[in-house]
């Protein structure tokens, strides 16, 4: 059972060159973009690194919520006229163009609620990286690895190839560099 | 070629360059001013409800100011997103500047909860309801100002988070619902690119609340408190308006920037200018072009209740804010944007700027005092013109008063969030390179997305 468990790499970088031969380095060991993970405290372009594309479901958040608003909507507009029926200008109680204004608010604000939702859960899941270290935010770069443990020799031995300048595993630096959390 | 700012082509990403919040003190002059006038701002305000609560004529100069309010600071941060969209690196300095305009947008929602509450029933006047009894107009504006609002501090606060989250152990050092609020922020690949569709998707969604709310607003709080003003054009004329008084409003702040923040200033300049400037001369030039279109089919038409309509707004009761708005909105800055050292320098262009802010008041103040003021809004025209109704000493108070309470409102939020969108500008740094090119120099630009 014990290789079955799953362990995590953090290695630290300086140059993004360095960040980028890892990632070819992991992926030549047979590590997937699933496996390794990528931080920075600068937004680099996507693929810079040799990363494959990363998934998000953020754009499915608008549509279910515009979709909920919409309903909403109707309800409250169909429900208002049909329980207080005023023909106006001998139009249908309801008419389309009468309530497309509150269909359309009703639409807008579900699909902003549910952005913002949205952009809350998705940064809420575990996203994978349970190693961190402050040098990240101070511009260094970290390529996280997440494996099964037999698979770790061959991460560690990726990541060092690097030549990052610190290698940390749950227990500390594996470099035994100063400066570790 | 209009070279940017050196220090924003050579930012440090090791150590990461992290951008300040404004330094400000009450000892400063111009904070202190701020600060009175932002006073004096929540005393008129106060005096107002107790004295006027319900009387739509006294609520007529507080809906200039909500109306200039939501031309100005709620249309600034339209810049932020149609940059992004388009890929503008010319803006990045500018982004935050212009987002930051959703704090101060936040006052028009407690200005337009009074001014609703004065309107007369819906029934027996035009108006965009068809007879819609739940909650019209009352509720649906004051939830699609809300969805505006909130849309504009979700992308304030989503585009300020790498800037304020700090180093991950302080985020995880937070409790449960901080660290949500602070996304959790780690850095991640997938968090930058969540935070990069985040931003587009709810900056589109601005947009469209903004149309939305100048549609509703313009309507309920002008063409339906004036018998015979029908204009379909009306809505779009206040929200491209808006824009012109926008963008005039990020450059003046911009400048002033420049000015008073040595840190901010490091990276504002000419390029903003002349590329927001090509803008600012289209929306002029939009500005006579809705004005017109409005103007000659109404002249030509001759319907004596239209005519009576623009009669108020443009040629008669309201005819002195009228030619100041042409001439402060369009006039002269056309005159002036029409020559490339105006457009291309940040100080000249914040003048013309100054010119248009002001002249959006008087334009507010041509088409809402009216409606706002009429004693009788029902029926499908006037029986005679209205007399002019113009502010008192009060209304005048209160429109300094409040106006210095929304630019106090903005210079407190730029002393919490930086004032520049430091994550942006070190991409922006990494993809922007001048290089020589033959004997002359040139901006090589890298757009990955």
């Amino acid at each position: 059972m014990q290789s079955q468990a799953k362990r995590e790499l953090l290695a630290l970088y300086e140059e993004p060159d360095q960040a980028a031969d890892a990632v070819e380095r992991l992926h030549s060991a047979g590590f997937d973009d699933n496996d390794i993970e990528i931080l920075s405290s600068t937004p680099y372009p996507e693929g810079a690194f040799g990363e494959g594309h990363t998934k998000h479901r953020l754009f499915a958040f608008p549509f279910a919520g515009a979709a909920c608003g919409m309903a909403v909507g109707i309800a409250w507009i169909v429900g208002a006229q049909v329980s207080l029926p005023i023909i106006t200008g001998g139009k249908p109680i309801v008419a389309v163009p009468a309530i497309i204004q509150i269909l359309y608010e009703g639409t807008l604000l579900g699909a902003v609620l549910f952005t913002v939702l949205g952009v809350l859960f998705e940064s809420r899941l575990p996203d994978g990286v349970g190693l961190y270290d402050d040098r990240i935010s101070e511009g260094y770069i970290g390529i996280s690895v997440m494996a099964r443990e037999r698979r770790m020799p061959d991460a560690q031995i990726a990541l060092e190839e690097a030549s990052p300048i610190d290698l940390l595993s749950k227990e500390g630096s594996l470099m035994h560099a100063p400066g570790t959390t | 070629m209009i070279a940017p700012e050196a220090a924003g082509l050579k930012l440090s990403l090791r150590p990461p360059y992290r951008p300040q919040a404004l330094n400000i003190s009450l000892n400063q002059a111009g904070i202190a001013l701020l600060a009175a006038l932002g006073l004096l701002g929540i005393v008129m305000y106060v005096v107002k409800l107790i004295t006027a609560w319900g009387d739509r004529a006294e609520w007529a100069y507080p809906t200039v100011v909500l109306m200039f309010i939501l031309s100005t600071a709620t249309s600034a941060p339209l810049i932020a997103y149609a940059s992004r969209m388009a890929k503008g690196y010319w803006a990045l300095p500018l982004r935050r500047v212009a987002a930051l305009y959703a704090a101060p947008s936040l006052l028009s929602f407690v200005l337009l909860i009074p001014i609703m509450a004065s309107l007369p029933p819906l029934e027996g006047r035009s108006n965009l309801w068809f007879g819609f009894s739940a909650g019209a107009p009352f509720l649906t504006d004051a939830l699609a100002l809300s969805i505006l609002l909130l849309t504009g501090m979700a992308l304030l606060w989503f585009s300020a988070v790498p800037d304020l989250a700090g180093p991950p152990s302080r985020v995880r050092a937070m409790g449960r619902w901080q660290r949500l609020l602070y996304l959790n922020w780690t850095g991640t690949a997938r968090q930058w690119k969540v935070l990069r569709a985040a931003n587009l998707t709810l900056g589109a969604f601005y947009l469209m609340g903004y149309a939305f709310v100048h549609m509703l607003l313009s309507t309920d709080l002008g063409q339906s408190l004036l018998p015979g003003w029908r204009s379909g054009i009306f809505p779009v004329y206040s929200a491209v308006t808006g824009i012109q008084a926008g963008i005039a409003i990020t450059l003046l702040t911009a400048a002033l920037m420049r000015r008073f923040s040595p840190e901010a200033g490091r990276f504002l300049g000419d390029e903003q200018a002349a590329a927001l400037g090509k803008i600012l001369v289209a929306a002029t030039l939009m500005w006579f072009y809705f004005f017109w279109s409005d103007f000659l089919l109404i002249w030509y038409a001759r319907l004596p209740s239209e005519v009576a309509a623009m009669q108020v707004t443009v040629a008669i009761t309201y005819i002195l804010p009228f030619v100041l708005t042409a001439v402060l909105m369009f006039a002269l800055p056309l005159g002036l944007l029409i020559f490339n050292k105006v457009r291309q320098s940040l100080s000249l262009i914040a003048g013309v700027s100054a010119l248009i802010v002001v002249g959006i008041l008087f334009d507010r103040i041509r088409f809402f005092v009216a409606p706002m003021a009429n004693p009788s809004p029902f029926g499908h025209s006037m029986e005679t013109l209205p007399a002019p109704y113009w502010p008192n000493a009060l209304d005048i108070l209160f429109m300094i008063g409040f106006i210095g309470l929304m630019f106090a409102v903005f210079v407190y939020a730029a002393s919490r969030i930086p004032v520049l969108n430091g994550w942006e500008m070190r991409q922006g740094s990494m993809l922007r390179k001048e290089r020589t090119f033959m004997k002359t120099h040139v901006l090589v630009i890298g757009k990955p997305d």
